[in-house]
């Protein structure tokens, strides 16, 4: 279990999450709709993050032995080739040479990049890199998998085809923590969801539980509610009038 | 608002010399820019001695004489500014003409091809002449007062001679036209091939271009045989070779401007003509048709060609993480093209060293032990190292460093072996295996062998050196300009280069007595586990952990406000 608490980030004095606390379970996918970066990537200003009980500082190597990450901006050596970019990772988190050549072989081909494994990064899409970035994140069977706008670039089959792999990494008793914008793919994937506003949690709870507490249809709509303060018609109604002025 | 545009585009041209992506977060371009002129002038500054010292002895001399004794002055004076210039053209190799970026960033604005275009053109003339004018600074005016006739009244006057001012005119033309034929040289050349050939496949000739072109220059300069004499100039065996020395085609010019021509330099003076008129039109040419035709081939093919999977192929070594760094950094180093050139810079700088040395005596000592020959060796495995390390410190795809940054690895001693390792594989093996081959193909097997053993613990020695303190792993820590002191580092070599020659000159007599031969393995081996000890020693500390950024952002930060900044008072 990933575990936060009292967790205080600052940038330059101002909070972009301010005392959270909350728990992402194995067996489920937490949605997280906010500023992320707080679990164990860069240091809390305070507080302290714990991973299967125990602080994730006590031994940080031994954290991100288990952590799979997919970062929201695809940085990756361009000038390597997808092939070469997956072996370097394997080799960096210590896969075994043999797991990591089948293992690379095989998300090569279930991603569909095979057929460019030898064209250097520099020459693929978003989504291709994407899926780099996702096979990255997997190759070493991570026990906390943390994804940030995963589906960014990524064409409607593979789209479809992550959305049920998160499930079936939760299903196998994963845990993952999911963020992103896109409201319907939390709604469908996620089942439970923390959304902070201005650095604070509003929401932790079920999908279901929120929407019958709220009597809201939709996830959009709470987060409407709880997180968005401003009139979000009145302010597309006003940048609609200014151009045309 | 063409104006406009072409202001700043200019600007930001003419300011993107280093891609700025390689800065540190305290990184100051000027302070890079202020170090490329520093070593500028003191070249400058050298050439400027160099004048007056071969002048003053010979200002006795009827003009006519002291014309003809300035000839090899005037030479190396436009000789240095081509290869300057030549060096210069190939450092901005990429930003010459529009990259996938420019095209990307700026193709979506209403910004016209001809704007774009000259903002271009006047960003690398400006650049172009700001070069020229840095390092021919000191000599451009003391070639002119030393060449005018002797005047009683007084320097002022001696100055402002008709004959001073048309001496430093015709110099200032000549070395601005040296200049620029280079300079159009490149672009002509890169544009043609640009025109001739598909883009993916025109970035990769291009790539091997910009080598052969360094290589040109480079050897030009060193290998360049020295005419500097009406009779040298008149000789018959020699017009062939004449014809194909464009600096003495501006030694002509330069006569030919100043009013001193002498027969023999007035061939080449009019192929200087012919010359530059023949390259300012086809780089013009070549300039125009790649902005007009080609901008839209840049869009709708990618950069890079597939590569054979053959071609990719690496040896381990070592342990996976030692197999990741060095083969990260094999890679990086063969792919970026920016490495690579400045990696050639050293390696260029070693190759002179032992061209210098060769021209004076180690062709005719080669099968004895000589000290020429060692110390080439070592100075080729110094600038190798040397140059490598510096590379490494230079980041590529700096924001993809994350990955290195998640990786479950502990820092400090794994990456500096790691790092260790890259910097032998790069740079050490190389230089070793080809001493290895010459020195067992012209020296007695023994001697051989016994400076190759001291060669390896040197190179030992020499790479831990370097990598004392350094926390980063190859290409991925940010880059702050400004701490090198590249223009102290002349004065460095100079003294490095003085002890290497009594250094080497104890390793040939110890070559020849086992004893003297042994204690010199004693020192080398007791100084290269005493330096290995000192290295691993720092990276074990606790602190010394992984460095991402030359300097971590600081914990307060600046806005940078000014006028414009201040917060009205009402």
């Amino acid at each position: 279990m990933l575990e936060l608490r009292g967790v205080s980030k600052r940038f330059l004095g101002i909070a972009a999450v301010d005392n959270v606390s909350f728990s992402a379970r194995p067996g489920e996918v937490t949605g997280y709709l906010g500023p992320n970066g707080s679990t164990g990537l860069i240091e809390a200003t305070s507080g302290q993050v714990f991973f299967e009980g125990a602080p994730i500082q006590r031994d940080l190597i031994a954290y991100k032995q288990r952590l799979g990450y997919v970062p929201e901006e695809p940085h990756l050596y361009a000038h390597l080739t997808g092939l070469e970019y997956l072996v370097m990772v394997g080799q960096l988190r210590g896969v075994s040479r043999a797991a990591a050549a089948k293992r690379i072989d095989g998300l090569l081909r279930l991603f569909a990049l095979h057929g460019d494994r030898h064209v250097p990064i520099s020459s693929y899409s978003k989504g291709m890199r994407q899926k780099v970035l996702l096979s990255a994140a997997l190759l070493h069977n991570p026990d906390l998998i943390l994804l940030d706008e995963p589906f960014s670039g990524l064409d409607v089959g593979s789209a479809l085809i992550l959305r049920s792999l998160i499930q079936e990494l939760a299903a196998r008793r994963k845990v993952v923590l999911f963020s992103s914008h896109e409201l319907e793919t939390v709604e469908r994937v996620c089942s439970r969801v923390v959304i902070l506003h201005r650095g604070k949690i509003v929401a932790d709870d079920s999908i279901e539980r929120l929407r019958a507490l709220m009597a809201l249809p939709t996830l959009e709509e709470i987060f409407s509610q709880l997180a968005v303060e401003q009139d979000t018609a009145a302010i597309s109604r006003e940048i609609a009038d200014l151009i045309q002025s | 608002m063409a104006k406009l545009q072409f202001r700043v585009l200019y600007r930001e041209f003419l300011f993107r010399m280093v891609d700025l992506e390689l800065l540190s977060v305290q990184g100051d371009m000027n302070k890079l820019l202020g170090q490329f002129a520093a070593v500028l002038v003191l070249v400058s500054i050298g050439q400027a001695l160099h004048v007056v010292s071969v002048l003053d002895s010979a200002s006795h001399m009827p003009r006519a004489e002291l014309l003809i004794r300035a000839w090899p002055v005037e030479h190396s004076l436009v000789t240095m500014t081509m290869l300057v210039v030549g060096l210069f053209a190939v450092l901005s190799w990429d930003s010459i003409f529009p990259s996938r970026r420019d095209v990307l960033v700026l193709a979506p604005l209403p910004i016209r091809a001809r704007t774009f275009f000259l903002a271009k053109v006047a960003a690398s003339a400006t650049a172009l002449s700001v070069t020229v004018a840095a390092l021919n600074a000191l000599p451009g005016f003391v070639l002119p007062v030393a060449l005018a006739p002797p005047d009683n009244g007084g320097l002022l006057n001696l100055i402002l001679s008709l004959v001073s001012l048309r001496s430093f005119a015709a110099h200032w033309i000549t070395v601005l036209a040296a200049g620029a034929f280079v300079f159009c040289c490149v672009l002509g050349v890169q544009g043609l091939a640009a025109q001739l050939l598909p883009r993916r496949r025109f970035l990769r000739v291009s790539a091997f271009l910009q080598m052969a072109a360094f290589s040109l220059f480079l050897s030009l300069y060193l290998l360049e045989p020295s005419m500097t004499t009406p009779k040298a100039l008149a000789a018959p065996e020699n017009q062939r070779l004449l014809a194909c020395l464009p600096s003495y085609w501006f030694l002509g010019l330069f006569q030919l401007l100043n009013g001193s021509m002498h027969p023999a330099l007035a061939p080449p003076a009019h192929r200087a003509l012919g010359g530059l008129a023949v390259a300012v039109f086809a780089a013009a040419t070549a300039f125009l048709l790649s902005y007009f035709r080609t901008l839209r081939r840049i869009v709708e093919e990618p950069d890079i060609l597939p590569g054979a999977r053959r071609a990719s192929w690496l040896p381990r070594f070592g342990r996976p993480l030692e197999t990741a760094v060095v083969q990260f950094s094999i890679r990086m180093l063969l792919r970026s093209r920016q490495h690579r050139v400045i990696l050639a810079f050293y390696w260029g700088i070693g190759f002179a060293i032992v061209i210098l040395l060769a021209k004076t005596r180690f062709a005719q000592q080669a099968p004895q032990v000589n000290v020429s020959m060692l110390v080439s060796s070592i100075v080729m495995l110094c600038v190798a190292v040397l140059g490598t390390r510096v590379v490494f410190s230079m980041p590529l795809e700096l924001r993809a460093n994350w990955i290195f940054r998640m990786a479950p690895v502990r820092g400090g001693p794994e990456f500096l072996a790691a790092t260790r390792r890259s910097l032998f594989v790069l740079a050490v093996i190389p230089v070793w295996a080809a001493s290895a081959t010459l020195f067992l193909s012209v020296w007695p097997w023994r001697s051989a062998i016994g400076h190759l053993i001291v060669l390896g613990l040197l190179a030992i020695i020499f790479a831990d050196l370097c990598l004392l303190g350094f926390r980063k792993i190859p290409f991925t820590c940010s880059y702050l300009p400004g701490k090198s002191y590249a223009h102290m580092a002349i004065w460095a070599f100079v003294v490095l280069q003085i002890l290497l020659s009594i250094g080497a000159e104890y390793e040939r007599r110890a070559l020849e007595n086992p004893a003297a031969y042994v204690a010199l393995l004693f020192i080398l081996c007791a100084a290269a586990c005493g330096i290995r000890w000192r290295a691993s020693a720092l990276a074990n500390k606790p602190e010394s952990e992984l460095q991402f950024d030359e300097e971590p952002a600081p914990a307060l930060q600046g806005l940078g406000l000014r006028r414009d900044g201040i917060l009205p008072l009402s």
